[in-house]
């Protein structure tokens, strides 16, 4: 009769147990390199491919199923099967966020694919796992390296490693509602005072002349940069004199006074907005300083939509560089990280380049960059290959994803009015700070 | 009753050996499954709570003590999500009981299409609360129905009015659509309840010359105390554990005004990188507060089934 | 003649009540059969113009996209989820409600408070389970976790509906040599199928409208739910094919809405004593 109650503790410290032995390596659990789902190559001896099982790597992306890169990219994984008859690649598409969490909790079990085409803010967040495969310790990562635009890759520099390698490329550059501004008799601004000034001339009850979808650094960074400012210290060990420094103050503070006269707006900064692309298709934004998805989304919904390099502030044109890398995680075993190789070295060759261009992805192969076929199909890329000269990358550092938080939401207190510019900026800077000093 | 006593107590031991294998057989499946994915989670997660945990497979988390709930209380973030859930957890659950019940009192009264009726007041509890947030979202946004109805037929302003601009207005928005969508569960247990009240002590009441508004105060709520107390309870808990309205309208946004317990959990666990061990303590105080309003609600409304029902 | 008056107000207010519940859905259809682009047009409408109309949403979700094979994946987990979770709750429930064994109390208690443990809380360590047991990609790996959050509720629910169940329909079978396992297949799961049909109705809706957890793991498309299929449908770059969300939630609410009218009339008195008789 105590058998039961005896039974039942026991079950409960059995509980804590097994709950303890996951600290400190959750390596209770299958060993991290057996890899459920996928098969090896079962043969007596090595790299004989006679009648070899295919190598099967697992490729996450978020690749657009409406803009047509999902069939591209079937397609290129058909080429590059047929040319590669021993490897096979599943591909899996996951929502961009839910892209990142599959990585989180795959991370604590070891659950995680050959390659990952992801954000390029992903490579310090995965990084900081410790998951990431160093890419640059592959003997030909450099000859491969080469061939791609330096600015695109060092997203995936950290230190003088890379934990990637460039996948495709955007940056931002000036969107606007060309009716509106010819409704309006206004001129293309020619530098970010007099865009600012147009977004309040732009506004009236039923339209707002600029939006801002977040409040990030890949939000302001630009302007911070263009007005000669900085977010962080160069060596990234400090925010305190830059994220509060006078030029951000500066442009936090504009933001917020075009905020106030509902000149500025966007879905994090009151919720009630309509979201950018929704509000584009509404004619109620005006500008909007964006990535070349914009053009294709905005076209899609009848607008008619010019686009020009960001106007200049007195440090120049300085955009924020955004874009996707391939990543390769610790988790595999050797066998499957050649296949994996072997796919990305496909994905970042000319002819899968200009492919993906035309269905809206900005290649970072240098010769894609001038092949005729890529820019038929992506007429803004001249645009963009200027702004590319001048973007920068945000800082790719362990804690970046905290502290670009950080600053998101103390500059959103500061621009809807909830605190004042200087106190939110230093507000964030103190936090940075207290965030770098920690563990 | 004599005989199958004895009768029993001699064959005590077969029946005794008998029956606690046949219990033990009814248990384990449910327990089983109640230990591995229910017990094991939580207690990790409590153990979690005192570790810097770190969620890579080859990293290692230290142990901190009371770190991560000093910083959870100390974090102004986490305190203004409690307040916005209780907030919300004190507007809604009363709001849904209240015109549950009073859906349920006209439904009960009336003879033809009860069904069609029930039906279609329960639509908003299945509907998927994603899709019905995002409704939401639409209707009180600044080029919305709502301001659309305000401005250009009612003409009460000019201006569109910014519901889900600021914390307040946002929160009670989120308000309206969680009684929006819990009215028809509680209809539909009031009912039950309404049905499970005899029907002879409204026919004594009737005869005694008691009105309707006497007969409810007198007869109905004290036969149905013990559902409100169930529906207080269970509504309680829902409030505690609303993500998704929230996550969907507003996103916690403008600079995390509108969090609430779970969507500050859920930013803190993927939003980040690595704060697990916060989260891991944020949902163990989540629970303990959740469970110290449930002992309250039992005190209050129901003081002498404290020990009866176990 | 009074009587009728008092008739007709109910109906009344029934009536305006329900117009403002049916709003949003009647929106929301009307949403469903209109151009993708044209969704959120201002002026916002809610009836679309007769030249608007079109199934093309409709059929982009039924042809292009496997519709049926969500539907199935989610009739799937509905349904051997509920099961289990009947049979568990009601095999628990029995022995609480009518035995008494060392631990009984506390483990009813443990029963209820797990279920104020908001399960969002516990995803890692539920995460790292399933992938133990190789669950990932699986649709078990959610009916295991689906029919674990339901029993607490069912269980309790199903206890205080076995309360109330006459103890002599017991003696009746024990006198008759059968056993505890008589018992329960013989006499409480007829007896008490009101209330198990009040939580399969719940337990049955469940899985059409879960998401954090599905999505999660299932993650190949063939073996998603509705629920995660309909984000596939939440493009990155804030735009949203609104016309394929709504076209398909409201086809996802068919089944739900066809089991409810079968088993609602249990609902009465499956709640009746179990809730009541709190």
């Amino acid at each position: 009769m105590r058998l039961f109650s005896r039974f039942l503790a026991a079950l409960l410290l059995l509980s804590l147990l097994f709950s303890m032995t996951g600290c400190g390596g959750q390596s209770s659990l299958p060993s991290a390199t057996d890899k459920p789902p996928t098969e090896t190559a079962e043969t007596n001896d090595e790299g004989n491919a006679s009648s070899k099982k295919p190598i099967e790597i697992e490729f996450w992306h978020n690749y657009d199923a409406g803009a047509g890169q999902i069939d591209v990219l079937e397609q290129l994984i058909a080429e590059f099967e047929r040319e590669n008859p021993d490897i096979k690649v599943n591909h899996l598409y996951l929502e961009w966020s839910a892209l990142r969490s599959n990585v989180f909790a795959g991370a604590s079990t070891g659950e995680l694919p050959d390659v990952l085409r992801g954000d390029i803010g992903f490579v310090p967040q995965f990084q900081s796992l410790d998951i990431l495969f160093e890419m640059s310790s592959l003997p030909d990562y450099n000859d491969v390296a080469s061939k791609i635009m330096e600015a695109p890759n060092s997203t995936a520099k950290m230190g003088d490693k890379f934990y990637g390698i460039a996948a495709n490329t955007n940056t931002k550059i000036l969107f606007y509602n060309k009716k509106m501004f010819a409704d309006a008799g206004l001129s293309i601004p020619k530098t970010l005072d007099e865009m600012w000034d147009c977004a309040e001339k732009l506004s009236n009850s039923k339209t707002i002349g600029f939006v801002e979808a977040w409040t990030g650094v890949w939000n302001i960074g630009q302007y911070i940069w263009s007005y000669g400012g900085d977010v962080m210290a160069p060596d990234n060990s400090t925010a305190t004199g830059y994220i509060n420094g006078p030029v951000s103050v500066a442009v936090v503070q504009k933001l917020a006074d075009l905020y106030k006269k509902k000149a500025l707006s966007g879905p994090t900064l009151d919720p009630g907005a309509l979201g950018d692309t929704d509000g584009w298709a509404a004619g109620v934004y005006a500008m909007e300083i964006d990535g070349p998805w914009r053009h294709t989304l905005a076209q899609a919904a009848n607008i008619d939509i010019g686009a020009v390099q960001m106007p200049p502030g007195p440090a120049g044109s300085i955009g924020v560089l955004g874009g996707e890398d391939f990543m390769m995680f610790k988790t595999s075993d050797e066998q499957h990280r050649e296949a994996a190789w072997k796919f990305i070295k496909f994905m970042v060759d000319k002819k899968a380049q200009v492919a993906m261009a035309k269905v809206g992805q900005m290649p970072v192969n240098k010769e894609a960059m001038s092949d005729p076929e890529a820019l038929e199909a992506l007429p803004l890329l001249p645009i963009f290959e200027e702004a590319l000269k001048t973007a920068r990358s945000r800082p790719v550092t362990p804690k970046w994803s905290d502290i670009e938080n950080i600053i998101a939401t103390k500059v959103a207190e500061a621009i809807t009015g909830q605190k004042d510019v200087q106190k939110a900026l230093d507000e964030a800077a103190a936090e940075i700070d207290n965030l770098l000093a920690s563990d | 009753m004599d005989n199958t006593d004895n009768r029993n107590a001699h064959h005590k031991s077969n029946y005794a050996i008998k029956n606690n294998l046949h219990l033990l057989l009814l248990l384990i499946p449910g327990l089983a499954v109640l230990v591995l994915f229910t017990f094991y989670p939580i207690i990790k997660m409590a153990v979690m709570s005192f570790f810097d945990w770190k969620i890579g497979y080859s990293q290692t988390s230290r142990f901190v003590g009371l770190k991560n709930y000093v910083d959870v209380f100390t974090d102004p973030i986490a305190r203004t999500a409690l307040v916005n859930t209780l907030y919300y957890a004190l507007i809604t659950v009363p709001m849904q009981i209240a015109l549950g019940l009073l859906t349920a009192l006209l439904i009960y009264g009336i003879k033809k299409f009860s069904l069609t009726f029930r039906l279609l007041y329960y639509l908003p509890v299945i509907t998927s609360w994603v899709v019905v947030a995002l409704l939401f979202r639409y209707i009180f946004s600044n080029q919305g129905l709502l301001n659309y109805i305000i401005t250009e037929v009612l003409h009460i302003s000019d201006k569109p009015v910014g519901w889900l601009s600021t914390r307040w207005p946002a929160l009670t928005a989120t308000t309206i659509l969680g009684i929006w969508k819990g009215i028809g569960w509680n209809m539909v247990v009031f009912l039950a309840a309404l049905h499970a009240v005899p029907v002879e002590l409204f026919e004594a009441a009737s005869i005694d010359g008691a009105n309707s508004v006497q007969k409810f105060f007198y007869i109905t709520l004290p036969n149905i105390k013990g559902t409100i107390l169930f529906a207080l309870v269970m509504l309680f808990i829902g409030a505690f554990n609303t993500f998704t309205p929230i996550n969907v309208i507003t996103g916690g946004n403008p600079a995390h005004q509108t969090e609430v317990v779970l969507t500050w959990m859920y930013f803190q666990t993927f939003g980040t990188v690595g704060k697990m061990g916060y989260s891991a303590a944020l949902s163990v105080i989540i629970s303990l507060i959740v469970s110290v309003i449930a002992v309250i609600l039992f005190r209050v409304i129901k003081p002498e089934s404290r020990g009866g029902k176990l | 003649m009074k009587s009728v008056r008092r008739f007709n107000y109910r109906y009344i207010i029934l009536i305006a009540g329900l117009v403002i519940m049916v709003l949003p859905m009647i929106y929301m259809v009307t949403s469903s059969l209109r151009p993708n682009s044209q969704t959120f047009t201002y002026p916002p409408r809610i009836f679309p113009a007769l030249s608007e109309i079109t199934f093309e949403n409709y059929a982009y979700v039924l042809v292009r996209q496997n519709f049926f094979m969500y539907l199935k994946n989610t009739l799937i987990v509905a349904g051997v989820s509920t099961f289990l979770s009947a049979l568990l709750s009601s095999m628990l429930a029995y022995c609480i409600s009518r035995h008494s064994f060392p631990g009984k109390n506390l483990l009813f208690g443990t029963i209820i408070t797990i279920m104020l443990i908001p399960g969002l809380a516990m995803l890692i360590p539920q995460y790292e389970l399933a992938v133990a047991f190789k669950l990932i990609n699986n649709l078990w790996g959610v009916i295991l976790f689906y029919t674990t959050w339901t029993i607490p509720f069912s269980t309790f629910l199903i206890k205080g509906f076995i309360d109330g169940i006459p103890k002599e329909l017991d003696e009746a079978i024990y006198m008759d040599g059968g056993s505890i396992l008589t018992v329960f297949f013989r006499v409480i799961i007829p007896m008490a199928s009101p209330s198990l049909a009040a939580v399969s109705v719940f337990n049955f809706l469940f899985p059409f409208e879960e998401l954090g957890w599905s999505q999660t793991i299932l993650k190949v498309d063939a073996k998603r739910t509705l629920p995660v299929a309909i984000t596939q449908f939440f493009q990155a770059h804030n735009r949203t094919d609104w016309g394929y969300v709504f076209a398909m939630t409201c086809l996802s609410m068919v089944p739900v809405i066809i089991i409810y009218l079968l088993l609602q009339k249990y609902f009465v008195s499956g709640l009746t004593t179990g809730a009541v008789k709190m």
